[in-house]
């Protein structure tokens, strides 16, 4: 712990602190392009330059660790002398193109320069020009302002983990370049953009549109998959302009997806946004909310048979109104499962990610199980890849082959591997036996078959057998791919007291089944004359099937709770109007209740999150995992031979709002049409 | 019948004649009265003027007029509507009326008026003491705290200056012995009596600003606090009339100086000589009556607003003892000398 | 002053005749204002009256989009929307000023990195409706190729002194 003073102030920090984070714990900022927090340290931009007493030069803070005693000055004469003439060094072959650069404004090049820019330049001769990369439709390349940080080389070995940026030829002729003109093929490609301290790489669907300062910020929760990652909606005028993301150390650090940040072009097209009733002739018609009402009122007084699915992006907040609904009319025929996975859901040790998407950075062993956590959920495979490359932590799989980021012992997609293994046998088994934190992923979608719960109940017994829960260390987790799935089983959308379950509910030729979102069921079992409501807010599948549609709001449109795999509810606030005659769901299912005589006893969202407090103390603890109780769970029964698989076919692809976007079709020629791959 | 009215009808419509001859130069004075006042003003502040309607501008005051004319009259919700037209029609009647007594001329020894009174500087004083009526009614009817300060100050200050308007009249009756306009204009006046009625010249001058609101005793307008006045809510046709009685006035009280102290419309200074004998009374009367109305116009140009006591202070503390001493003064001194006309 | 010559003086209405010969004697000096709509007085080549979008003497329109005039401008009276033009440039697609907000203090063009936003020096751009107030981009280059010569004189007359 050694101790030493900054600027006069001392402070005493961890080993192998360098200067720079010491200054930041004493609230003293330093000027720095390379360095970035999240990745290694090159010090190769030489502007974190501060004079220590004894030294005799300036020493770049970022790079040198914090020994006893030492004296650091961040502001004298010496140090402005120094980060001057690095400036100037640095301006020498950046273009004067600031009002032309989507950077402008939230640039770092931009602001270093007002306090140690010249005002004037000493450089005659021509500047340099370099030739502009194609890293992909997500990626804007403009080389001639790069400044060579490396952030982006070093992001995309060692986060993305698709090494293809680096730092080709040497002094003048220094240029950042993809290798043989790969593209990105990450994921995470979207965070170059946030990682670039200038220009150089800016995002193409954000290209010249808005300047950072007309934009105002919403917090919100990405719904793209069940990780929840906390995002901020960038808006002006009315329209989501960009998404970012927003710092949560204990889901996405600083990342988010591509997906979860390009997919704002989705929520402007193919919109509902007025009532839909379906007429005689059987063709969808436009009214008002009160006709829509009236058509569904009617049609509940001649009907038995009720039941509702919850579609993949749906708030706790819908869901539990939907639910209230259904009670109202003894209907106990819930379901949030559109393919019909086949798991335990009566106990939660079972189906949550235990071990916490940050709790995966201890341990020393990951057995993935159907499951392609960098298709499913982005951001835990970048913890995963980051345990990998920070601890060397061993990834096995079984299940189908993957195209994962980091190196993985591939066992096979033979079940009788996971039988052997729940009898001690296995080549992972000695490995299992020895890890001291080891983990179990498991895919939900992979329990998508009719023994899917025998599966999850012979996994159970694996960890059972190699110890894998003990008393401070929980390392199963299933890996579900869709932002409503928590919040249904934790608030009870689910079929109980004999209620039918999506397949079930399919089959059984329901009167009315109310669809608040689902686009993703098999509607050729849908039954002809079954009335459908469609509640959603984009037009797709379920619109096309339903006799009366709702127009609802997209996430960013609403405040709601999200439940992320963990079971960390996370509020999400309402950053624009829903659009056309939409409202927000919860508001929707209020009056059509009190339109069918069965008023919901909420009048506000207030209320409603109340009743939902009391129905479950978790929502009293908005973004905390409360964990649960280690139990058997699953049902003993035989197993077929069938091999797991993961049910994405597109990463792009997944929802209706991603397939309503552009951008993520261009991805889709971009990444997957192009050499017929999966991501990546 | 008709044989028995005919010789009444001529008369009247000769006496109508003779109205509408007076009335219509009169009116068409108010109107360059206006655009002499704007030009004038124009050349004092070194600005050009209206120079756009017409030649220099000379159709300027009847491109004013229309425009008066063609815009709505708004009758205040919250007006005592009958008072409030009423008002300025009154202050217009009044303002022509007075013209009845006024002599313009001598043609073929007849003297030019509409009707010859023993009494008409009483019927003068009296017609622009009722001036004040039209005011009030106007500030009152209203009901409009501006337009009532604005008709009580304009009241109060009429009242205050009628007095030594009073006085500067006796001073000049006492040296002319009647009561009668044109023989107020014949009498023969030694020089010296002349002179000493100088300062009450003075005195009528600086009066007569006052008695018709002009600068810089134009409180009851007063735009600074007042907006405007007892005419504040008036528009179009009533503030046509207004504006057409405040400017009627303003010639009527120039020509009853003219009669009072600068001969009519004999020729100035009393000079009698071959080169200026051929001019018409008429002329010399109206331009006596311009160099007035000019120096009404030069010291709105001039002069500030005064403040309201220092406005009464002048007419009750001023302009009373000094026209009554005055009075006193040129009475004793016409007795003195046995000067007094018979 | 003795106290006789000050009654002398007050009697004799001293200050109030110097007052009234004074305007006597400037009712016959020159005038100093103009007849504005035959004659019109000169214009300095900083005068900041309606805007106008200049372009390169190529064509190209100058603006690029940057939106530092829409920042800086205190009346918030100006509006752009960009987009990339197909030619990958950054272009607006919508440039708009509502002239009824201005406050013409010139803050645009001195926000102007290309010299794109003027303020021109036409000031006769009375309307008789306020929508004919709200400015497009289009009607703010037809300005710029209408004042182009006079914009670019001023622009070079002024320009020792930046």
């Amino acid at each position: 712990m050694p101790k030493l003073t900054i600027d006069g102030m001392e402070v005493e920090v961890e080993n192998g602190t360098s200067v720079l984070q010491a200054a930041e714990q004493l609230g003293i900022e330093i000027p720095r392009f390379c360095y970035h927090d999240k990745l290694s340290v090159p010090a190769n931009c030489r502007m974190c330059l501060v004079e220590v007493e004894g030294a005799p030069k300036p020493m770049a803070s970022c790079a040198m660790s914090c020994a006893p005693d030492m004296v650091v000055h961040t502001g004298s004469e010496k140090v402005h002398k120094a980060r001057k003439a690095v400036m100037e060094f640095l301006l020498i072959n950046h273009p004067l193109d600031c009002p032309i650069c989507d950077q402008g404004g939230e640039c770092d090049l931009q602001d270093q320069s007002v306090a140690y820019g010249y005002d004037s330049s000493r450089y005659d001769e021509p500047k340099r020009a370099v030739k502009d990369k194609d890293l992909g439709p997500l990626v804007k390349t403009v080389m001639t302002r790069c400044i060579h940080c490396t952030r982006c080389v070093r992001f995309s070995d060692e986060i993305a983990g698709v090494p293809v940026m680096g730092l080709l030829q040497r002094g003048e002729d220094t240029e950042i370049s993809n290798c043989l003109g790969e593209t990105v093929n990450s994921e995470m490609s979207g965070n170059l953009v946030d990682i670039c301290p200038v220009g150089a790489l800016t995002a193409k669907p954000y290209e010249f549109n808005a300047r950072p300062w007309e934009l105002s910020q919403t917090d919100a929760i990405d719904v793209m998959d069940a990780v929840g990652s906390n995002i901020s909606l960038c808006t002006r005028s009315g329209a989501i302009i960009r998404i970012q993301p927003r710092m949560n150390e204990d889901i996405n650090e600083v990342w988010i997806a591509d997906k979860t940040r390009y997919i704002y072009d989705g929520l402007k097209k193919n919109r509902l946004d007025k009532s839909y009733v379906r007429n005689a002739k059987g063709k969808l018609e436009a009214v008002n909310w009160e006709d829509a009402f009236e058509a569904i009122s009617n049609k509940f007084k001649t009907s038995e048979k009720i039941g509702a699915i919850a579609g993949d992006m749906a708030d706790v907040e819908s869901m539990f109104a939907l639910k209230g609904l259904m009670n109202e009319f003894e209907s106990n025929n819930l379901d949030y499962r559109q393919r019909g996975e086949n798991y335990d859901i009566s106990n939660p040790a079972g189906y949550r990610f235990n071990t916490t998407i940050a709790g995966l950075e201890e341990s020393d062993l990951i057995l993935l199980i159907g499951t392609n956590p960098r298709i499913e959920a982005a951001m835990v495979n970048s913890r995963i890849r980051k345990t990998v490359f920070n601890n060397g932590t061993k990834v096995a799989l079984i299940g189908e082959k993957a195209d994962l980021n980091y190196d993985y012992d591939y066992l096979g997609n033979e079940l009788s591997l996971l039988e052997e293994l729940a009898s001690g046998k296995g080549s992972i088994a000695k490995q299992l036996k020895a890890a001291e934190k080891p983990v179990i992923i498991l895919g939900a979608s992979a329990l998508n078959r009719k023994d899917g719960s025998a599966i999850h109940n012979l996994v159970y017994k694996i960890a059972e057998k190699f110890k894998i829960v003990t008393k401070d260390w929980n390392g199963f987790n299933m890996l579900h791919q869709n932002a409503s799935t928590m919040g249904a089983l934790e608030i009870g959308f689910t079929p109980s007291k004999k209620g039918l379950d999506t397949a079930g509910m399919l089959k059984a030729n329901m009167d009315i089944l109310y669809l608040l979102g689902a686009d993703d069921l098999d509607f050729s079992k849908l039954d002809k004359d079954t009335f459908v409501i469609y509640q959603g807010s984009h037009g797709g599948e379920g619109a096309k099937h339903a006799d009366v549609i709702l127009p609802a709001s997209a996430y960013t449109e609403k405040h709601a709770i999200y439940m992320n795999l963990e079971a960390r509810p996370q509020t999400s606030r309402q950053a624009v109007f829903p659009v056309g005659e939409a409202k927000a769901d919860w508001k929707i299912i209020r009056a059509l209740s009190e339109y069918l005589d069965k008023k919901l006893p909420y009048d506000d969202l207030l209320e409603l999150r109340d009743s939902l407090r009391k129905t479950s103390e978790v929502f009293d603890n908005i973004g905390e995992v409360i964990p649960v109780e280690w139990s058997e769970f699953g049902k003993t029964g035989k197993i077929n031979k069938t091999g797991l698989s993961v049910d994405i076919d597109n990463y792009y692809q997944t929802n209706i709002i991603a397939r309503s976007s552009d951008t993520m079709s261009e991805c889709v020629d971009a990444f997957i049409n192009k050499d017929d791959k999966k991501v990546a | 019948m008709i044989e028995l009215l005919t010789p009444y009808a001529i008369q009247v419509a000769f006496i109508v004649l003779k109205i509408l001859l007076i009335i219509v130069p009169l009116l068409i004075g108010v109107a360059y009265l206006t655009y002499a006042e704007r030009k004038v003003m124009a050349a004092m502040q070194l600005r050009q003027g209206p120079n756009m309607v017409g030649p220099f501008g000379l159709l300027q005051p009847f491109a004013d007029g229309l425009k008066l004319f063609s815009k709505e009259t708004i009758l205040p919700d919250m007006a005592n509507k009958p008072i409030f037209v009423l008002a300025p029609i009154l202050t217009f009647l009044l303002s022509l009326m007075a013209w009845a007594v006024i002599p313009f001329g001598e043609l073929f020894g007849k003297t030019l008026l509409l009707s010859n009174i023993n009494v008409g500087i009483l019927y003068l004083f009296a017609v622009s003491s009722l001036g004040v009526y039209g005011i009030l009614m106007a500030g009152w009817a209203s009901n409009s705290r501006y337009a009532f300060l604005g008709g009580l100050r304009s009241a109060a200050q009429m009242v205050s200056y009628e007095v030594s308007i009073g006085f500067v009249m006796v001073t000049v009756l006492l040296t002319t012995g009647s009561l009668n306009l044109t023989e107020i204009v014949m009498a023969e006046r030694p020089f010296w009596v002349s002179v000493m009625l100088f300062p009450m010249f003075i005195v009528f001058i600086i009066s007569i600003l006052a008695e018709t609101n002009r600068t810089p005793f134009d409180l009851p307008e007063g735009e600074s606090e007042l907006v405007g006045g007892y005419n504040v809510e008036y528009s179009s046709m009533t503030f046509a009339l207004f504006f057409l009685g405040e400017y009627a006035n303003m010639i009527l009280m120039s020509a009853i100086t003219v009669i009072l102290f600068m001969g009519g419309w004999l020729p100035p200074f009393g000079i009698e000589s071959v080169l200026i004998d051929w001019v018409p009374g008429i002329v010399w009367f109206g331009l006596k009556i311009c160099m007035i109305l000019f120096i009404f116009l030069w010291s709105r140009a001039t002069l500030p607003r005064y403040r309201y006591d220092q406005l009464m202070r002048l007419g009750w503390k001023v302009f009373l003892p000094f026209s009554l001493v005055w009075v006193v003064l040129v009475a004793g001194v016409l007795l003195a000398t046995d000067s007094l006309p018979v | 002053m003795s106290i006789i010559a000050r009654t002398l003086k007050g009697f004799l209405l001293f200050e109030i005749v110097k007052g009234f010969s004074l305007t006597f004697k400037y009712m016959f000096k020159p005038k100093v204002t103009i007849n504005y709509p035959f004659e019109k007085g000169p214009i300095s080549p900083r005068f900041r009256g309606e805007h106008a979008l200049r372009r390169y003497p190529n064509g190209e329109e100058r603006c690029i989009a940057c939106k530092l005039c829409e920042a800086v401008c205190p009346a918030l009276a100006i509006t752009i929307e960009a987009e990339p033009r197909d030619d990958g440039s950054r272009r607006t697609t919508k440039y708009d000023i509502d002239m009824t907000k201005c406050i013409y203090c010139g803050l645009c063009q001195e926000a102007c990195p290309v010299d794109a936003i003027v303020e021109g020096p036409n000031f006769e751009f009375a309307t008789e409706t306020r929508e004919e107030l709200y400015y497009d981009k289009d009607k703010l280059l037809e300005n710029g190729d209408r004042w182009e010569a006079q914009i670019a004189a001023n622009l070079k007359a002024d320009e020792k002194y930046r």
